[in-house]
């Protein structure tokens, strides 16, 4: 089981910081970044480690935040590897509301953070066919 | 040709129109006493003007909506013909009824100002004022047919088919929203046609505030003669008021509407002169008379005689409002409204701020919402939900279409004691 930090953000200069600077404060290392924007606002996706740690610490900075389940996926670091794991969730007609990945040893393993609404198929499916996903402990412990 | 619509009445010598008015006092206090609301008034007693400031209290905004819908009806339901009502549902909005008469001496009215400022049979007439529950679009309507003036329903918007009108059918009276005015003007520029070599001559020009200098270009760019015009949906629509060719006040109709100035602060009646707020009292509606209504609009009455001849009285372009109403392109709204409706959706957080900007000429009305912290679950496609379902029950309410734009909690500013929800920026920009 893991989670990322879904963040409310106004498009401004300076919000992406005022976040970040919270979390590097506290020694929080974040992994991967995302943000889906609408204009004049959006949401701001992270996965980092201590992350129940981090909702805390902005949640009582007054951001609003929420945590939403995901799940990780332990990729090797090579070309094909991403189409192979897409191709198999689109054959269980599993829909992404959010995908982005982060590098954890060059040439040798990436991370995929997967959302969807069918979180539980989506874990069933990617345990059926053998991969490895990375835990909220997991990731704490880098 | 006369240059008066009804010349005995418009030129009625002063001390014969009081004595008029006074008989149709006691008459609208007659009919006044059949309505739930005025019942409770000891109105067959009263004589006298003076008797009748003395012991009539105003009737207010907040008056008609509380007794919604029918606390105000003086006459057998039977006998109301059409209903006008202001926009919202939010806390009851303000409906008027009418009577066959009333639609008539309403007719009669705008006829008689249309008529003043050269409108005349073989006219082209193009409404552009919405048409429906607002009273803008159907009482010119009838009261340029009443003329006989070849009347284009058209109503707003649609700047390119307005003009294709006005080209093909040689319009020469235009009712018009000032701002729009200006809006329509870029649109004969972009299609590269002079307004002034088409056959315009008069607009009417009404329903929102504007300055003196604004009218100037409005008539020089159009090449028109513009009118001041004034009215509320509360005592009938427009044909309360409106200016004669002088250009210099707005005469005030005294056969139909008893006028006086007060202090909106102490409520005493202020000598003429002395700016405060118009009430009006209805002398010849049947569905809802209103004694001494509370207009909320700010102005004067103007000293000494219209050249014109007429000897009903002038009041000065409307300074502004006594009330928190706004006005969005010639519609009305209470920022009550639009807090009602925020508070009613779930998501949104505490504070919000309204914005109203000039865009290309036209208001735009910004709504600057909290999202609620506690109920965010952290999707994108949930805030648009949320942003699109504000600005469709906001649209819903006001019939004005808002810019949504949903911000951080504890971003907008937060106020000790009195909250300032309203940031008008239409002069400062």
């Amino acid at each position: 089981m893991a989670y990322h930090l879904s963040i409310f953000v106004e498009n401004k200069p300076g919000k992406l910081e005022s976040i970040t600077k919270i979390l590097a404060e506290q020694g929080i290392n974040i992994y991967g970044i995302y943000i889906a924007s609408a204009g004049e606002f959006g949401v701001v996706k992270i996965i980092a480690d201590r992350l129940a740690e981090a909702y805390q610490l902005l949640k009582d900075e007054g951001f609003t935040v929420s945590k939403r389940k995901v799940s990780i996926v332990l990729l090797p670091d090579r070309p094909g590897e991403m189409h192979k794991l897409l191709t198999l969730l689109a054959r269980h007609q599993i829909n992404l509301d959010d995908c982005y990945g982060f590098v954890l040893e060059a040439k040798s393993q990436a991370a995929l953070v997967l959302e969807a609404e069918k979180h539980s198929l989506l874990e069933e499916v990617l345990q059926a066919n053998h991969y490895q996903l990375l835990s909220e402990a997991k990731l704490s412990k880098g | 040709m006369s240059m008066y619509w009804d010349e005995a009445m418009e030129r009625a010598e002063a001390g014969g129109l009081r004595e008029y008015q006074l008989h149709l006092l006691r008459a609208t206090l007659a009919r006044a006493k059949n309505s739930p609301f005025y019942r409770r008034l000891a109105l067959d007693q009263i004589e006298s003007l003076a008797a009748f400031q003395a012991e009539v209290p105003f009737t207010r905004k907040q008056d008609l909506r509380e007794h919604f819908p029918y606390g105000f009806l003086a006459t057998d339901r039977k006998q109301v013909v059409r209903l006008h009502s202001s926009s919202g549902t939010t806390g009851n909005p303000t409906v008027i009824f009418h009577t066959k008469n009333d639609i008539e001496e309403w007719t009669n009215l705008v006829a008689r100002c249309m008529y003043m400022i050269g409108t005349r049979p073989g006219d082209v007439f193009q409404n552009t004022m919405g048409y429906g529950l607002f009273t803008g679009g159907l009482g010119f309507h009838y009261g340029a047919e009443a003329i006989g003036a070849l009347t284009i329903p058209i109503g707003p918007g649609n700047s390119k088919r307005q003009i294709w009108f006005m080209q093909n059918f040689g319009t020469s009276v235009v009712h018009i929203l000032p701002s729009y005015a200006l809006r329509l003007y870029t649109h004969f520029e972009e299609l590269k046609i002079d307004p002034k070599s088409l056959n315009l001559r008069i607009f009417i020009i009404g329903s929102e505030p504007h300055s003196e200098a604004m009218r100037r270009q409005i008539e020089e760019l159009f090449g028109v003669k513009a009118y001041n015009s004034y009215g509320l949906s509360e005592v009938c629509g427009p044909g309360v008021g409106f200016e004669c060719l002088e250009q210099d006040g707005i005469h005030l109709w005294e056969d139909h509407f008893l006028v006086e100035i007060i202090d909106p602060e102490t409520g005493e009646v202020l000598p003429p002169g002395e700016e405060g707020e118009l009430v009006l009292t209805t002398l010849k509606r049947e569905a809802v008379p209103l004694l001494r209504y509370r207009t909320g609009d700010l102005t004067r009455i103007l000293p000494g005689k219209c050249p014109c001849g007429r000897t009903h009285v002038r009041i000065d372009r409307i300074k502004g409002r006594a009330d928190d109403m706004l006005i969005i392109n010639g519609v009305n709204l209470f920022p009550i409204q639009i807090e009602k409706t925020l508070l009613g959706i779930p998501g949104v957080g505490k504070n919000y701020l309204i914005e109203i900007r000039k865009e290309n000429y036209m208001d735009k009305l910004y709504i600057k919402a909290e999202v609620d912290q506690a109920i965010f679950e952290g999707t994108l496609a949930g805030l648009t939900q949320l942003q699109n379902r504000i600005a469709d029950e906001l649209r819903a309410e006001l019939s004005v279409n808002p810019v949504v734009q949903l911000c951080e909690p504890g971003s907008l500013p937060v106020w000790e004691g009195k909250a300032k929800r309203v940031n008008d920026l239409r002069n400062s920009e």
